[in-house]
């Protein structure tokens, strides 16, 4: 009995400090973003690099597979829509699923999975290369450095590729309301405008941030718990990517939660 | 101080000036091939520290180092990155072939390393 009481409590107060480092970090990353010292030809040079990799690199793989689920689900929900007799809701529906829900969602599981946990490994790697230290001997910020511009492309990379993401789906979503409704391109257009809600949209985008800056964030982090040992890395990486997953989820039900209030 | 393996040589080097004297990544780029072409290396300006060998990677870390303002180059046992190399003459032209650019070098090695430095001198 004591025992359990132990291991709650153990395990309350390290899930406590994870948190609370986790928001002290990032409470340290968001002074230096507002910073401008922090910027200088070297930074952006990263955050061009990054932003890259992240949003430039995957296109190929994020057009096919937003095409490819985005017109299963507008089938889908279209057919639905039509069956329930909500035609009326249409425009309410599609914005409030694909662009408040949907997109950021698949953005983000998408970006966690590619990037997350390269940066994650990348941070870790140098940890035990020691080439952490190299770049404070050189009298180079970390934080300007390595983890600011991935934080700043995290959040950039969601935000972009979430209304990329809409605007694919709801692209595709012409086609089933031709089809199934008889709607021309601007009655379907007209539909979704007057349906778009400023709330809807504004907690969307700030889903998408948060999203960003927790799993650029997260990653580096445990990245920079690697000890000298190569066998930290996989360690790191795995703890990483299941906090971030944890994070996740974490701002989704938050965003839930504030919608629906 | 090893390079950052995940940047080219270029970016290895440039990124004092840059990160320092915010110097534009075009201008940072043209001023480590300058000094590259001087060594006979601007091939390796796009290659990453593994595939390096031991003479580029010591050029490379050298000029990395001379890229600081009124830079003192320390060299802590150089026979060691270059294993290859039987005397001190390599050091001595990668040092000279930069000389503008640093104030001071010293050069840290065992005592019974003396014969390899005949052209600097322990």
């Amino acid at each position: 009995m004591i025992n359990a009481i132990v291991r709650i409590g153990t395990t309350t107060i390290n899930v406590t400090r994870t948190f609370r480092d986790t928001l002290s970090f990032a409470f340290t990353i968001i002074l230096k973003m507002f910073n401008k010292n922090s910027y200088n030809s070297a930074t952006r040079l990263v955050i061009i690099h990054q932003i890259y990799f992240t949003s430039i690199q995957i296109l190929p793989l994020f057009i096919g597979i937003s095409i490819i689920f985005g017109t299963l689900l507008m089938g889908i929900v279209f057919q639905i829509i039509k069956n329930l007799g909500l035609a009326e809701h249409l425009g309410r529906i599609l914005m409030n699923l694909v662009v408040t829900e949907l997109a950021p969602f698949v953005t983000v599981l998408l970006i966690a999975l590619r990037s997350s946990s390269a940066i994650n490994a990348e941070i870790a790697v140098m940890k035990v290369n020691k080439e952490l230290n190299t770049l404070d001997k050189f009298n180079i910020d970390t934080v300007d450095y390595l983890f600011l511009p991935r934080v700043i492309n995290g959040v950039i990379s969601v935000v972009l590729l979430s209304a990329f993401f809409s605007i694919l789906v709801l692209t595709s979503g012409l086609l089933f309301s031709k089809l199934l409704f008889g709607l021309s391109l601007e009655s379907y257009s007209n539909v979704l405008l007057s349906s778009a809600n400023f709330y809807d949209i504004v907690i969307s985008l700030i889903k998408c941030c948060a999203f960003g800056f927790f799993i650029t964030l997260i990653p580096i982090r445990f990245g920079l718990h690697a000890t000298n040992d190569l066998t930290s890395i996989p360690i790191s990486v795995l703890n990483g990517m299941v906090d971030v997953f944890i994070a996740i989820v974490f701002i989704e039900v938050l965003s839930l939660i504030l919608i629906f209030i | 101080m090893p390079l950052i393996s995940n940047l080219d040589v270029w970016v290895n080097i440039a990124l004092i000036k840059q990160y320092h004297e915010n110097l534009s990544a075009d201008k940072a780029q043209e001023l480590v091939i300058r000094y590259l072409t001087g060594y006979g290396m601007e091939h390796i300006s796009n290659k990453r520290n593994p595939a390096l060998t031991n003479r580029e990677r010591f050029c490379a870390m050298l000029l990395r180092a001379a890229m600081v303002i009124d830079s003192i180059v320390v060299i802590d046992r150089p026979f060691t990155i270059i294993p290859d190399v039987q005397d001190d003459r390599f050091i001595y032209d990668s040092l000279k072939a930069v000389d503008d650019s640093f104030k001071e070098c010293h050069i840290f090695d065992y005592l019974w390393s003396k014969d390899r430095y005949r052209m600097i001198g322990l």
